[in-house]
């Protein structure tokens, strides 16, 4: 294939971020300006005291310059994200539910607009936690019944980001699997735990 | 595991030998035997690669028994504990354990068959928690760093054969591109 083997599996986290800079974001501008006709849509009027909501990727590009300042999402506060990580962790059957684009928007934010947002090295620090709760929980995941049978893997609620680093592995693995699987059907239920029952009846095993 | 026609990893694992014994004297092909003779005599045991004595066998001009990577002794081994068990020795250097077991148990009957794959498919499933731990570690291990190669880690490494190779290689890469992008910094990048 033409594409370079880590484009293959699907999008990588940079393609991601890109994707989720198409969300949109409030910022208060710090320039007057009429509305503006860009190829991705009509954006303004920007009038200093009031906020106008545009694109992360406009809002990102202005804020860069200097030209706004960003109204950081309500889910994007300490309280919030507390909150977050309690459940994550309380929560330990599945995934806390969080916004699509959450780890892309949470991580540019912090990255060029951190002094837009209240107590930034508080909100890293939980947003690393909350990633290494939520990692722990696939790794735990990744060795259940369910993916040890070949079948399936828990992924409710995980965000895409967190699937691309992880499907490109348990594709192959289940692939893997599936084409080790003893063909009849019968033998697969004798078979649920111990991977030598098939010969029982026969008692004549090699 | 694709089985599919362009795969040179299919074709390569079918170029594993199989110690085969022949049922019938053939003229004239004594140099597989790699002797000076120049017939093979009914029961020459011969050592031919799989992908020709798969053809032969299931004309049932051959027949051939478990090869040893297959066999109770190594069964017994990955029940006791598949994660050390080596199975990159036992198919050589580069071979491909899984692969070439699936393609034995084409040939086999029905019942030795489902055996063969349970064994396969149990070995793969006990040491895939080693192997993704594995590949999570080096994903994220700072390679500058000299490494200790006792730890049981590595050990299962050694021991991995191409599948599983590969798959390491797959979840380090995945690993490595989702730490990267967690570690850059768009802030300092100006515009992108």
């Amino acid at each position: 294939m033409a594409l370079p083997k880590t484009l293959q599996p699907g999008l990588t986290p940079d393609e991601l971020t890109f994707l989720a800079e198409e969300e949109t974001i409030d910022i208060v501008p710090l320039f007057s300006m009429t509305r503006v006709r860009l190829l991705g849509g009509i954006y303004g009027p920007f009038q200093p005291p009031s906020a106008s909501r545009v694109p992360l990727w406009l809002a990102l590009s202005l804020k860069r310059k200097r030209k706004c300042r960003i109204v950081p999402p309500e889910w994007l506060s300490v309280e919030r994200l507390t909150g977050i990580l309690k459940d994550e962790k309380e929560n330990a059957e599945g995934f806390e539910r969080l916004s699509t684009r959450f780890i892309e928007t949470s991580k540019v934010l912090l990255d060029v607009a951190s002094d837009d947002l209240s107590q930034p090295s508080i909100l890293r620090s939980l947003l690393k936690d909350l990633r290494e709760v939520r990692q722990a929980k696939i790794r735990i995941g990744l060795q259940s019944e369910g993916v040890m049978r070949g079948s399936y893997l828990q992924v409710t609620n995980l965000t895409p980001l967190e699937l691309s680093e992880l499907k490109p592995f348990l594709v192959k693995a289940m692939t893997m699997m599936q084409s080790l699987e003893p063909r009849q059907e019968e033998d697969e239920q004798d078979d649920a735990g111990q991977g030598l029952g098939v010969g029982n009846g026969y008692g004549e095993e090699d | 595991m694709d089985d599919n026609y362009f795969s040179l990893n299919s074709i390569l694992a079918d170029n594993h030998k199989l110690s085969c014994t022949f049922t019938l004297d053939v003229p004239g092909l004594g140099y597989l035997e790699g002797g000076t003779e120049n017939d093979i005599h009914q029961h020459a045991k011969v050592e031919l690669p799989f992908w020709l004595a798969q053809t032969l066998s299931l004309n049932e001009f051959t027949t051939f028994p478990l090869p040893p990577p297959y066999t109770n002794r190594v069964k017994s081994a990955l029940n006791a504990s598949a994660q050390s068990v080596k199975l990159a020795n036992l198919v050589g250097g580069n071979g491909w354990w899984y692969r070439w077991g699936r393609r034995i148990a084409d040939v086999l009957d029905d019942e030795p068959q489902a055996d063969l794959l349970n064994v396969l498919l149990k070995a793969f499933v006990n040491r895939l928690p080693a192997l993704q731990d594995l590949a999570a570690h080096h994903a994220s291990a700072d390679h500058t760093l000299p490494e200790n190669s006792t730890s049981s880690g590595e050990a299962f490494r050694d021991g991995m054969e191409g599948d599983e190779r590969e798959l390491f290689a797959i979840g380090q890469e995945s690993g490595k591109l989702s730490k990267g992008w967690y570690d850059s910094n768009s802030g300092r990048k100006g515009g992108r």
